[in-house]
């Protein structure tokens, strides 16, 4: 598919998920007209600003750090079921959110902190092991020191959930993910780190095909794969833990977004980073609708990423290529 | 343009890796490194890219070492060992190879396009440039690598085992391109495993051992089975052809100790010589004049009873034919032509037959290769009767030896 054409189609799918995020809800249908043509009273405006707004920039931001992450860690460890979790990050806030409930300090903030900071330290645990120098491929030890740590972590989560059984309803709710509960400050707090690290990954994006080649075929052409590695998962990790921080564990959509723009635009990432990020602001905020009129709450948006994700891997398999 | 490899040891953990290698490379020059597995053969080019550091010694591109991994990639094309396999276009892989010379976003313009095509036409994939490099063949995907190479226009190619897992004309069609790109000024330094195509294309041979330049010089100096047997540990023969050498392997041994004799000449005995010597049979030949064709095998593989030049076999000579017919276990009477210089060799084939141990090769009749008269056809005869075996063909040779050996 030529690029002009995917680009103007994304776009266009980006605009529909707008007006449908902010338009479309158990409320009504129409508030995004009423507030265009002027005709909207104040339970509208509500609606949509304190509302449905943030819960949709939060929806995109969150999209576009994990589906951005996802085609970069598929790269760096040339592996088309690596996630942006491979470092850790999801079992890591995990135990930092569950880890604030069960101290009492589960007001909304301080969890998200906790949970942040946990992610952070997972994911800088998992490289640290993954690169001790015993290892002799270190992006695969990376890898299974991040499979390792993740079980680690999800059983002391487990536990933690298990010992605090009153107030953690709120907590296995927060790890399935949801975009309920939406608030300005989480789009303030993870848009300017979304903004940075998909930035950086865009700018380096060059270096992420020579990373397709292998280590020693990237050294070749004279990337200091060393350091770009280093970074890459710094930033990696950062916009994952902001991510997952604000809206909890939302599975999938740095496997099946990448996956599906390298179907129709290639590997090259040039063309396939900026279109997996359009495609992810476009399908987020519509995984985040279904959620919020499918029934009188909220489903976890987790829980259906998670339900796509299953038959879209199996899509995977069947097609042979990956 | 030159490389000097000066004195470098470099350490993998706490093993020399290189021991103290010292070589130069200049323009026009295709190095060939030959070692086994192991040897430190990779270590050599990585350690000249400078992926690896010298605990001691330097690596000088003229005059100069190299720092940074960039400046690396615009003198050296290094090709690693394993050929990566990703849906990446072929165009844009060769693109690839312009990395070092693309600064900030690292967008590839006109002229990096221009190169990396031009690159793909010299290995002959000009129009490969939309194809995916997986669902290429082994050998074009190598090709795609070649170009990645061309692409980043090094002075100097090092690459590890280009021709690995490759058919034959692949094979050839890789080490062309190869010596083609050389020839327009640049020098490659390649490990290889196979010491044939090595040393037909190569115009120095490096023979690695233990991380030392155990041998240097040129194929048909180099090549030697001293020097493999040294370096690899196997056994070869070494054949030379016009300007090159080729080696073939020594079978192992099956036939013991037993001892063979040939009644031969004119020719009619080499080609069972030698299967008989592969086979690791003691071989014996006899008897021959001096400088026939069947002398010259049969002396470099074993005994020769032989006599003067377009001579008549004399009675000391006769004498030892038919001891050494005692001594062996299987005596062969090869296809060849009898005369009266050498009728005496059917006497000897004849006390053969009597001891119940001769193999008659009976490919072309009698008649037509006897110009020694009656007596010998009536000989010929009789020892055609009491042979142990009886075969039509050389090839059948082994297969004889073995039945009458009962085994």
């Amino acid at each position: 598919m030529k690029v002009a054409t995917a680009i103007s189609i994304l776009l266009i799918f980006n605009l529909a998920a707008i007006l449908l995020s902010l338009g479309v809800g158990s409320s009504g249908y129409d508030h995004i007209f009423k507030i265009i043509s002027g005709n909207a009273d104040d339970s509208v405006r509500t609606i949509v600003f304190e509302f449905r707004l943030p819960a949709m920039l939060l929806a995109m931001i969150v999209g576009a750090s994990l589906s951005a992450s996802g085609c970069a860690m598929q790269a760096l460890f040339r592996n088309p079921l690596a996630e942006p979790y491979i470092l850790g990050v999801a079992s890591g806030a995990s135990v930092g959110a569950a880890l604030a409930v069960s101290l009492k300090i589960g007001e909304i903030y301080s969890r998200i902190a906790f949970a942040f900071f946990f992610a952070l330290f997972t994911a800088y645990l998992v490289y640290l092991i993954g690169t001790s120098s015993r290892f002799r491929d270190q992006t695969y030890a990376i890898l299974l020191a991040g499979v390792a740590i993740a079980s680690f972590f999800s059983g002391v989560t487990s536990i933690l959930i298990y010992f605090s059984s009153q107030s953690m309803h709120e907590v296995v709710f927060w790890i399935m993910g949801s975009f309920s509960n939406p608030a300005w400050e989480k789009v303030y707090i993870s848009l300017p780190i979304a903004i940075a690290g998909i930035a950086y990954l865009l700018i380096t994006s060059w270096n992420l095909n020579a990373l397709l080649l292998g280590d020693e075929h990237a050294i070749a052409v004279g990337l200091n794969v060393e350091s770009y590695r280093k970074s890459l998962i710094a930033v990696v990790a950062l916009l994952t833990s902001a991510t997952v921080a604000v809206s909890g564990v939302i599975g999938f959509v740095g496997i099946i977004v990448p996956h599906t723009m390298r179907l129709l635009v290639g590997e090259e990432h040039q063309k396939l980073l900026p279109s997996t990020i359009l495609l992810s602001t476009a399908f987020m905020p519509l995984i985040g609708l279904i959620s919020r009129i499918s029934t009188s709450g909220n489903l976890p948006v987790g829980a259906i990423t998670a339900m796509l994700g299953g038959p879209f891997f199996l899509y995977l398999l069947l097609r042979r290529s990956v | 343009m030159k490389l000097k490899v000066e004195n470098i040891i470099v350490k993998i953990g706490s093993r020399d890796v290189l021991k103290n290698v010292t070589f130069e490379v200049k323009e026009g020059e295709l190095i060939a490194l030959l070692g086994p597995n192991g040897s430190g053969k990779s270590t050599m080019l990585r350690t000249i890219f400078g992926v690896l550091r010298p605990v001691k010694g330097v690596v000088m591109l003229d005059g100069r070492e190299i720092e940074s991994v960039e400046a690396a990639a615009k003198s050296f094309g290094y090709l690693p060992q394993d050929t990566p396999l990703t849906n990446l276009r072929v165009l844009d892989v060769v693109l690839l190879g312009r990395t070092p010379y693309m600064s900030g976003l690292r967008r590839p313009d006109r002229e990096d396009y221009r190169v990396a095509r031009k690159a793909l036409k010299e290995v002959g994939l000009k129009d490969f440039e939309t194809r995916s490099l997986s669902e290429l063949s082994g050998g074009e995907r190598q090709k795609v690598m070649l170009a990645r190479v061309f692409a980043q226009q090094p002075k100097i190619m090092l690459l590890d085992e280009p021709t690995a897992h490759l058919d034959i004309s692949a094979q050839i069609e890789i080490m062309e391109i190869i010596r083609r790109k050389v020839d327009e000024g640049k020098a490659a330094i390649v490990a290889i495993h196979d010491i044939n195509l090595a040393s037909s294309f190569a115009t120095q041979i490096l023979m690695i051992k233990d991380g030392k330049i155990a041998y240097a010089g040129k194929a048909e100096e180099v090549i030697t089975e001293e020097n493999i047997k040294d370096v690899f540990g196997a056994d070869v023969s070494v054949r030379r052809y016009g300007r090159g050498v080729y080696v073939v392997p020594k079978l192992k041994p099956t036939g013991g100790k037993k001892r063979v004799h040939v009644i031969c000449g004119g020719g009619s005995g080499q080609k069972i010589l030698y299967t008989l010597a592969e086979a690791g049979f003691r071989v014996s030949a006899g008897v021959l004049n001096a400088l026939d064709s069947d002398w010259e095998v049969a002396t470099e593989l074993g005994e020769v009873v032989d006599e003067a030049p377009f001579s008549q076999i004399g009675n000391s000579a006769h004498e030892k034919n038919l001891e050494m017919v005692e001594e062996s276990d299987a005596v062969i009477l090869a296809n060849l032509s009898v005369g009266w210089g050498n009728f005496r060799n059917l006497l000897a084939a004849k006390r053969a037959a009597e001891l119940g141990k001769l193999i008659v090769i009976d490919e072309t009749p009698f008649s037509q290769r006897n110009f020694a008269g009656e007596e010998a056809e009536e000989i010929y005869r009789e020892a055609l009767k009491r042979a142990a075996v009886v075969t039509k063909t050389e090839e059948e040779v082994i297969n004889a030896i073995r039945k009458l050996l009962g085994r």
